[in-house]
């Protein structure tokens, strides 16, 4: 027994005094700035830096490898203690905040078993994805209320974790930790640039929505009396929440889930009605932007696509100039839309919030006359966003016949035309490209040659077996000089100065819709052809983006990026609702095809995040399992029974009213009763849950 | 020199630690998705389970034994690996940083890891064994040991992306691998006698 004891007692105290002495022989130096480092930083090894833990982090700082601001979970105080030992400047980063994105709790979603393992969200997703029917539900164990550093997160009542945003320092832990991907950062540049994806819990109304609103959470907002927060909520996606209220085609309404029970809840309504109580109060609501990047952007077109385009590249901390060839802004909101359904003075207010967010107007400045893109590049733009709008030409514009040159060597058909008949059509020199031409294409290519063009190629889309011509006329065509790509589409321009010296043009045999640029350069090779003058059958110009090329000079560490006066266009990656979204003069052009202004404010927005992935650096492509209108999503096709409420009706002139005052506007929006009561509608739908218990609409009183 | 590479061959792929003795299940599985990882760990298990043995071959030869104290093996075995590894990461951190950096996070994790402490307490324990023989046995296992691991992850890298039945996705589809492999190397018995 004692020589037991004393065997192993003396094993360990000889263990332990030469752990002791090692640790005083190998004794490794280490830099008094790394250890001070270490010191500031808040020692909770979330891991939100990227690097192993804060001694890793201190280590890269010290080095100077790692910038600090790395320390996401020390926040502004931390950075600059940090900085002080190091003795540099601190630069400004955007808060991050997590945010669950899972409205029910297992209590009361569906469930395919009963869990009654290991209490971890891991060790329950290992089980064929957790208990929840829904594949992207939260599983309600608490993992990331169990990892957080900072003791940010609590399970709240319902089975979902809650955020204390006042603890929260946005490092990321719990984003790592959640296997199901509910809980993540949100950042305004993140909830400003965010897609539906397959991966989050989405209803169909916001789904269908063509600028991507988070509609069910300003329902839910304004349910509540927060009708300044349901504004900020509309606002992360749609600029013109005034507007939209007003005129917009709603297709969420006709997605509604409510559709299977009695009518759609009224959305659109709600949206006026939260937009109108922001003009009401006078004043409006702050709008969050990015740090400041310092980098300039132009944006041609002063419309409903160009304004949502500046807003959000300012919300992303870039400089906006809008440049509009008219002496107001608004575009076809302001010259189509009646008074009796958009008044003045709405759309005023709405587009001098767009300008206070940060955007600059230049009124009377038309492309082509005024301004040009080499004009804007050599001002020292980074990129010239086209947002030129849907007119049918520029001739229905009050244009002269002679065509005006707006983009480096690109002209439409119509112009082109019109301009030969008038007698007046300029002389072609070098190549020329004729693109979604259809039934003209041969006459045009045609009539390029006779204007002095050396090589006409056309552009087709579609196969030659169902190209709309016969296959004599094509060889006819063919012996006289024309060159056809059939299955293909242009990918890209590349210019310099004020000429379009090449067009890249990719083969679409092996296409797959939803594939990237890049992955369809993987299977065939793209084609660079001379051209100087591109010819569009569409009567408008596509969204593009003209960006200076740079070049790299210079050797080993003295080598830059120096800008050149060489430019080449990018193509706003294509939203959920493209048919195809490889190629510019695509059917139902680049990013939108103009339908109703929600479509234009939807392609804008993705138009500024194309802008700002390009300013970045990064490829310009739709975030990976964005959900597409060919994408199939899990739904419900009824509704347990539910009682049926009857939808609000608008309040409206009576026709006498509108006849004695033709001006006036016609729907005078609902009462704050009536949203109350229409909120209450709202089932709150995820994928597959819905409100299954109706909820009666608390009375004004009671919440006032 | 033949029975030295007879037990390295028996050691390797017949009595494989993890395949065929169930040791080390633990690293096997959890470090087996990542190429780099798992030849780091590898590595790792080699140095600690040759070094581990040579020591506690002294430790129960002229501590334990003589003082009929064998009963306390598991307990003295444990302390000593895990100062053991303790003095060796000191060590590396100091001498071969280079080693530190690669080896790095692995030496903590296999501290009291059971392929480590089985493997000495097989090595020790076994009377035919001379100390040379212990310790070629235990460097023969930790190459075993990483041949089954470089082997499983090879396998899962190429399962991450194979279309693989979304229930058997992960772990499940690891841990039949990880059997198949077993089952593979179960016709190795009856190479060496």
């Amino acid at each position: 027994m004692l020589s037991a004891i004393l065997a192993i007692g003396g094993l360990g105290l000889f263990a332990g005094i030469g752990l002791a002495v090692a640790s005083k022989v190998f004794y490794v130096y280490v830099d008094p700035k790394i250890v001070a480092v270490e010191e500031a930083l808040p020692g909770a090894n979330c891991g939100g830096c990227g690097f192993p833990g804060c001694s890793g982090a201190a280590e890269a700082i010290a080095m100077g490898k790692a910038d600090p601001t790395i320390c996401v979970g020390g926040g502004p105080d931390t950075h600059a203690a940090v900085a002080a030992i190091l003795g540099i400047e601190v630069k400004e980063v955007e808060p991050e905040i997590a945010r669950p994105g899972c409205y029910y709790g297992p209590q009361e979603a569906d469930l395919k078993y009963v869990y009654d393992g290991l209490n971890d969200c891991r060790a329950a997703m290992l089980l064929n994805g957790g208990a929840k029917l829904c594949p992207v539900g939260c599983l309600g164990l608490g993992s990331c209320v169990k990892a957080c550093p900072f003791g940010a997160l609590s399970m709240g009542d319902d089975g979902l974790p809650v955020v204390n945003a006042s603890l929260c320092t946005g490092c990321g832990t719990c984003e790592r930790v959640c296997p199901k991907h509910i809980i993540t950062l949100t950042s305004n540049s993140r909830r400003v640039t965010q897609e539906y994806t397959l991966d989050q819990c989405s209803a169909p109304c916001q789904r269908t929505c063509p600028a991507g609103i988070d509609i069910p959470a300003y329902i839910d907002a304004a349910g509540r009396g927060d009708y300044l927060e349901a504004v900020r909520i509309i606002k992360e996606k749609n600029p013109f929440p005034l507007v939209c209220g007003r005129i917009c085609v709603h297709p969420c309404e006709n997605e509604c889930r409510r559709n299977l029970l009695d009518e759609p809840v009224a959305i659109n309504p709600i949206k006026r009605f939260v937009a109108d109580y922001e003009m009401k109060s006078g004043s409006r609501i702050p709008i969050e932007k990015a740090p400041a990047t310092g980098k300039r952007v132009a944006v041609i077109g002063g419309g409903a696509e160009g304004l949502t385009t500046a807003f959000f590249l300012a919300r992303l901390g870039h400089e906006p100039t809008v440049v509009e060839g008219k002496s107001h802004l608004g575009g076809l909101l302001r010259t189509i839309i009646p008074d009796a359904r958009l008044p003045k003075d709405v759309l005023d207010w709405e587009i001098q919030g767009i300008l206070e967010a940060g955007v600059t107007a230049q009124t009377n400045k038309k492309l082509g006359r005024d301004v040009s893109i080499q004009g804007l590049l050599d001002d020292g733009y980074d990129a010239v966003f086209v947002a030129t709008g849907g007119w049918d030409s520029q001739m229905t514009d009050g244009l002269p016949t002679q065509p005006v040159q707006a983009l480096p060597g690109v002209q439409l058909l119509v112009n082109l035309t019109f301009a030969h008949m008038a007698g007046n059509a300029p002389a072609v020199g070098g190549d020329a490209m004729i693109v979604g031409g259809g039934n003209a294409s041969i006459d045009a290519a045609l009539l390029l040659k006779e204007l002095g063009a050396q090589h006409v190629h056309v552009v087709f889309r579609s196969p030659r077996e169902e190209a709309p011509f016969k296959d004599e006329e094509i060889q006819a065509a063919e012996a006289q000089g024309v060159i056809f790509h059939f299955r293909s589409a242009i990918t890209r321009m590349f210019g310099k100065g004020a000429e379009l010296t090449h067009v890249e043009v990719a083969s679409l045999e092996n296409y797959v819709p939803g594939e990237t640029l890049q992955q369809l350069h993987a299977k065939a090779a793209l084609q660079q052809i001379p051209v100087q003058t591109l010819i569009t059958g569409a009567g408008r110009f596509p969204e593009l983006i003209y960006a200076p090329v740079y070049e790299l000079r210079g050797e080993g560490d003295q080598q830059e990026a120096v800008r050149t006066d060489r430019w080449e266009t990018v193509v706003p990656y294509a939203g959920p609702f493209a048919e195809e979204d490889v190629g510019i003069f695509r059917p139902g052009e680049a990013t939108s095809d103009y339908k109703a202004v929600v479509e234009a404010i939807g392609a804008g927005r993705r138009g500024a995040i194309s802008v700002h992935k390009r300013l970045l650096g990064e490829e310009v492509v739709a975030p990976p399992g964005m959900i597409r209108r060919t994408t199939t999503v899990l739904n419900v096709d009824r509704l347990e029974p539910l009682s049926p409420q009857p939808r609000e009706k608008m309040p409206a002139l009576s026709p006498a009213e509108q006849l004695a005052n033709p001006k006036a506007e016609v729907e005078l929006g609902f009462t704050e009763e009536q949203v109350r009561r229409e909120a209450q509608r709202c089932l709150r739908c995820g994928l597959i849950c819905y409100r299954r218990t109706v909820q009666e609409p608390e009375s004004l009183a009671k919440s006032a | 020199m033949s029975e030295y590479w007879l037990l390295i061959v028996s050691a390797v792929f017949v009595n494989n630690i993890v395949l065929a003795r169930y040791l080390g299940n633990c690293p096997f599985l959890g470090v087996s998705t990542r190429m780099d990882t798992a030849t780091g760990m590898g590595m790792a298990v080699i140095f600690v389970t040759t070094l581990a043995t040579a020591i506690t071959w002294f430790v129960r030869k002229s501590l334990l034994e003589p003082m009929g104290l064998e009963y306390l093996q598991t307990i003295a075995f444990i302390l000593v690996i895990a100062t053991l590894v303790q003095l060796v990461e000191m060590f590396l951190q100091k001498s071969i940083p280079a080693l530190y950096r690669a080896l790095g996070i692995f030496l903590p994790l296999i501290t009291t890891n059971c392929a480590v402490l089985g493997t000495a307490v097989l090595a020790v324990e076994n009377e035919d064994f001379n100390f040379m023989e212990g310790l070629v046995f235990a460097f023969a296992s930790g190459v075993g040991f990483s041949l089954a691991l470089v082997l499983l992850t090879g396998i899962r890298e190429r399962c991450a992306v194979a279309p693989i039945p979304k229930h058997l996705q992960g772990m499940p589809v690891g841990l039949a691998t990880a059997g198949l492999l077993a089952l593979a190397f179960l016709g190795f018995i009856g190479m060496v006698h």
